[in-house]
């Protein structure tokens, strides 16, 4: 919140601090769309996007809302626009990373970090972001970003809900179902 | 109690205001505790590794691999395109005013000149001679068999010997041909039987094992061997011959005192032996310096030069330097 304070403040005039602030938030962009379209190079790219976007808004900016709010809520929207591109989706298909394990298993598993963990721990638990990634993988487009943005990102319901337009309510049952795939993709409780 | 059902623990995760009850019931669950343990674990993990994935500085290597697919179907879709193409040429090529666009065009050929950098034929030149320094020309007859080289002259008549080698000269087609039973010039006259007045055996008035009034092993005027026969020049598959003795020319008296320095050309031809032979001044410089080069050039052995694989008689010319210290 400090960040979108010192916005409000200086930033609106100065483009200099508006994109050390787009610089501070990348990260947290990349993040974002790196899960979403679990594509390296794709994920930079459409965060070079997102950024892009979000200077030439600059001027929209209203503080209404925080800074990392109409940001991700920006990078939703790239992501969507990115899914509903259809000509990309030949290529996507065709670029996709080789090797069969590491794909189903999902790129993500491969950087669980378990330093400390027993080697059976850490293959556990790499079966589980497996099974995770697998699950986020393949839900709708919404229950997907709503799914990240809570267990990513780490956002409360509202901030989602500014986030994505949607009405609190929703954003609960798009997670609900999300989570729901996600706990049977996990297996059912023993 | 029953245990939580699943949209309770999914308030739980959501972290929204979980019920009370519900968060009350997974306290004091175990079963209800554990899954939801297990599930925020593995969403902790998940987030984890996210960000861990995020934060890695460069994108890792990744192969790519063409879309998977159908290899029938696309054989087929690549024949249609193909066929596509090539009939979408056809029919290009058989509209009216392609063709007529096509027709007009006169694409002439030219064939470049290539005769500067044709081979020439090199005539064989030269001839053969012999004789036996009898008093009467050489008698009419065949003329021996053509070889490489010559072993034994041929003489008109026939020689008694254990081991008989059939005389043959160096030629080169074609010869002169007339049906005789004895050896002879062919281009003599009927007569008595004679080897001619020349001498180096062979049948003519020439010298050498040859038939004719020339020199050497061939047949008919001029020197080497006859029609085919003379020496080779270099190049085109003949080597170079290479000196591989050769003293210096002494000075003459004469050439000394004047003072007289220069060169002297020589045409000579290095035989199958290595051996200088026909030597002859092209160039003179006088004073005696010519007969010196000529002796000096004589005593020289050469590395014959080569055709085939073989060592055969080249044309050669050597420069003997005359210089005064």
């Amino acid at each position: 919140m400090e960040t979108s304070l010192a916005l409000e403040h200086a930033g609106r005039t100065s483009d200099a601090n508006f994109e050390a602030l787009l610089e501070l938030h990348r990260p947290r962009v990349l993040r974002f769309i790196l899960a979403s379209v679990r594509n390296r190079e794709t994920a930079e790219n459409l965060t070079q996007d997102c950024l892009l976007r979000a200077y030439k808004a600059r001027g929209r900016f209203r503080g209404e809302a925080a800074f990392a709010t109409w940001l991700m809520s920006i990078a939703a929207n790239v992501v969507r626009s990115h899914e509903s591109r259809g000509r990309l989706k030949f290529w996507r298909r065709a670029l996709r990373p080789v090797a069969g394990a590491a794909e189903e298993r999902g790129p993500a598993a491969d950087w669980f970090p378990g330093r400390e963990m027993s080697p059976e721990e850490i293959a556990l638990a790499k079966e589980q972001v497996a099974a995770v990634w697998r699950a986020a993988a393949h839900l709708p487009e919404r229950q997907r970003t709503v799914f990240l943005l809570r267990f990513v990102e780490d956002m409360e319901l509202l901030d989602i809900s500014a986030v994505t337009g949607m009405k609190e309510g929703t954003v609960k049952t798009h997670l609900f179902r999300a989570l729901k795939s996600v706990r049977s993709a996990l297996g059912e409780r023993q | 109690m029953n245990h939580l059902s699943f949209e309770q623990i999914s308030e739980c995760l959501m972290g929204g205001a979980a019920p009370e009850q519900a968060a009350a019931h997974a306290r004091d669950c175990g079963a209800c505790r554990a899954e939801l343990e297990r599930l925020e674990t593995a969403l902790q993990r998940f987030r984890s590794s996210v960000r861990q994935w995020s934060a890695a500085p460069e994108a890792r290597q990744t192969t790519y691999r063409l879309a998977r697919g159908n290899a029938a179907a696309a054989g087929l879709v690549s024949a249609l395109l193909h066929a596509g193409v090539v009939g979408s040429l056809f029919v290009l090529g058989s509209l009216k005013p392609v063709q007529s666009l096509v027709k007009d065009q006169i694409v002439s050929l030219i064939a470049p000149d290539l005769s500067a950098f044709k081979p020439t034929p090199q005539k064989a030149q030269g001839g053969g001679g012999g004789g036996a320094r009898e008093l009467l020309d050489a008698s009419k007859g065949r003329v021996p068999k053509i070889a490489p080289r010559q072993f034994t002259p041929p003489r008109v008549d026939p020689v008694e010997a254990h081991l008989l080698i059939e005389p043959t000269i160096v030629a080169d087609l074609p010869l002169p041909a007339i049906q005789a039973n004895n050896y002879g010039d062919p281009l003599s006259k009927l007569g008595m039987a004679s080897n001619g007045i020349g001498s180096g055996g062979g049948i003519g008035n020439g010298k050498g094992g040859g038939v004719g009034s020339g020199n050497g092993p061939g047949f008919g005027p001029g020197s080497g061997g006859g029609f085919g026969g003379a020496a080779y020049r270099i190049g085109g598959g003949v080597s170079a011959p290479v000196p591989i003795y050769q003293p210096e020319p002494e000075y003459s008296e004469e050439a000394r005192k004047a003072k007289w320095q220069g060169t002297v050309v020589l045409a000579l031809v290095v035989d199958e032996m290595g051996r200088a032979v026909r030597i002859q001044v092209t160039k003179s410089l006088g004073l005696g310096l010519d007969q010196k080069a000529v002796e000096a050039v004589e005593k020289w052995r050469f590395k014959p030069g080569m055709k085939d694989g073989k060592p055969v008689p080249v044309i050669a010319s050597i420069e003997v330097n005359f210089r005064l210290l």
